[in-house]
């Protein structure tokens, strides 16, 4: 990382009731990239996520009620925006993304002919083991989003990213409310960003519950399969401006 | 005009529509802006119902042989107008909404950041 230490580094965690893995994932973050500020985005979380945020030193944002996944990361690119921050990195509140591999991401994002660079689970077989029916799910989301895209996606639905100052701005400016993921990536190749995959290992959740139930599996492929089509059928926007409408 | 009880029943319902909105307008209980497509159609209703020539015109037009019944295809197809209308105002709400929780949260942040500067540097003099 040495290169890169006077990059200003800002990492986003979206936390929505997050408790009993939010004070480890911060630690782990701390640990793995010490010159990174760290910004909780506590999404109107019901219990102590707030409380743990603010012992653990990070900076906290407090939505005043849920607003969903991408609303929250959204409002960390708004902050990193107007903090000037030139890099940015998503870590998943949960302890799915190993903070060790934050400086994967960023060195490769630096390297550049990179404007975003995703952790995919997929790209090389490192034993993350996926149910198949989730399985199935995902590799429908990547050959389509694949399809309309023009580049080949293994893991559209990680979280886990790395986006240089262009992407940030986009994202800052507009960003899908929920189920973020696999729409934002079609966006940024229609403003002309350049995404990277490169390989990363994902741990189980440390604690707390996931929100994947069948319904809303279901829903989520619905909902991703109509919003990157409707996105498809926009005008292409140019660099600086979103494809979205804010 | 009014031949049957089925376009005066209507008229009527139509009437009263027309007056509880005007009403609920009074008392600023709906904004002139979200009166008008409900004004537009209990208005049109009302005016078809009434004037039963028309109606008799316009219904085998459309398909319909029993003529008042194409009453209700104008009430239906108003109401999805306003029904249409009233998702793309939730959506406009909620994306407003949306972005004022977004602005609370930064501001927050932006204060507790200029508080603490404040102290320290109260602290330094």
């Amino acid at each position: 990382m040495n290169p890169s230490a006077d990059t200003k580094l800002l990492v986003i965690i979206p936390a929505y009731n997050e408790e009993e893995s939010l004070a480890r994932v911060v630690a782990g973050v701390q640990a793995a990239v010490p010159r990174a500020d760290v910004v909780v985005i506590n999404d109107g979380s019901r219990d102590r996520t707030p409380l743990i945020a603010e012992h653990s030193g990070a900076t906290v944002v407090s939505l005043p009620y849920n607003l969903g996944i991408g609303a929250a990361m959204q409002t960390g690119f708004m902050l990193a925006r107007a903090r000037d921050y030139q890099v940015v990195v998503q870590v998943d509140g949960d302890g799915q993304h190993d903070p060790r591999e934050i400086p994967v991401l960023v060195e490769r994002l630096l390297a550049g002919q990179a404007d975003v660079v995703v952790g995919s689970r997929y790209l090389e077989n490192r034993g993350y083991i996926t149910p198949w029916l989730r399985m199935l799910g995902i590799r429908i989301l990547a050959g389509y989003l694949s399809v309309v895209s023009g580049q080949r996606f293994s893991d559209t639905t990680s979280g886990f990213r790395a986006s240089n100052r262009h992407a940030l701005e986009s994202c800052a400016q507009n960003y899908p409310a929920d189920y973020p993921e696999p729409e934002s990536l079609l966006a940024f190749r229609k403003m002309g960003l350049r995404v990277v995959e490169v390989a990363v290992s994902m741990n189980k959740r440390y604690g707390g519950k996931s929100s994947i139930t069948p319904f809303r599996s279901a829903y989520y492929m619905i909902k991703v399969i109509l919003a990157v089509t409707i996105l498809l059928l926009r005008r292409a926007p140019r660099r600086a401006e979103s494809p979205y409408v804010n | 005009m009014l031949t049957d009880r089925l376009t005066l029943f209507v008229s009527v319902a139509a009437f009263g529509l027309l007056l509880l909105v005007l009403e609920m307008v009074r008392r600023r209980a709906l904004a002139e802006k979200y009166s008008l497509l409900w004004l537009l159609m209990a208005g049109a209703i009302l005016m078809l119902a009434v004037a039963r020539p028309a109606l008799d015109r316009i219904a085998p037009v459309l398909g319909i042989y029993y003529a008042p019944s194409a009453l209700f295809v104008v009430g239906f197809v108003g109401l999805l107008v306003i029904l249409l209308y009233f998702s793309a105002v939730i959506t406009r709400l909620t994306r407003q909404n949306r972005i004022v929780a977004q602005q609370i949260g930064i501001l927050q942040v932006r204060i507790e950041a200029l508080e603490k500067s404040l102290v320290q540097s109260r602290d330094e003099e």
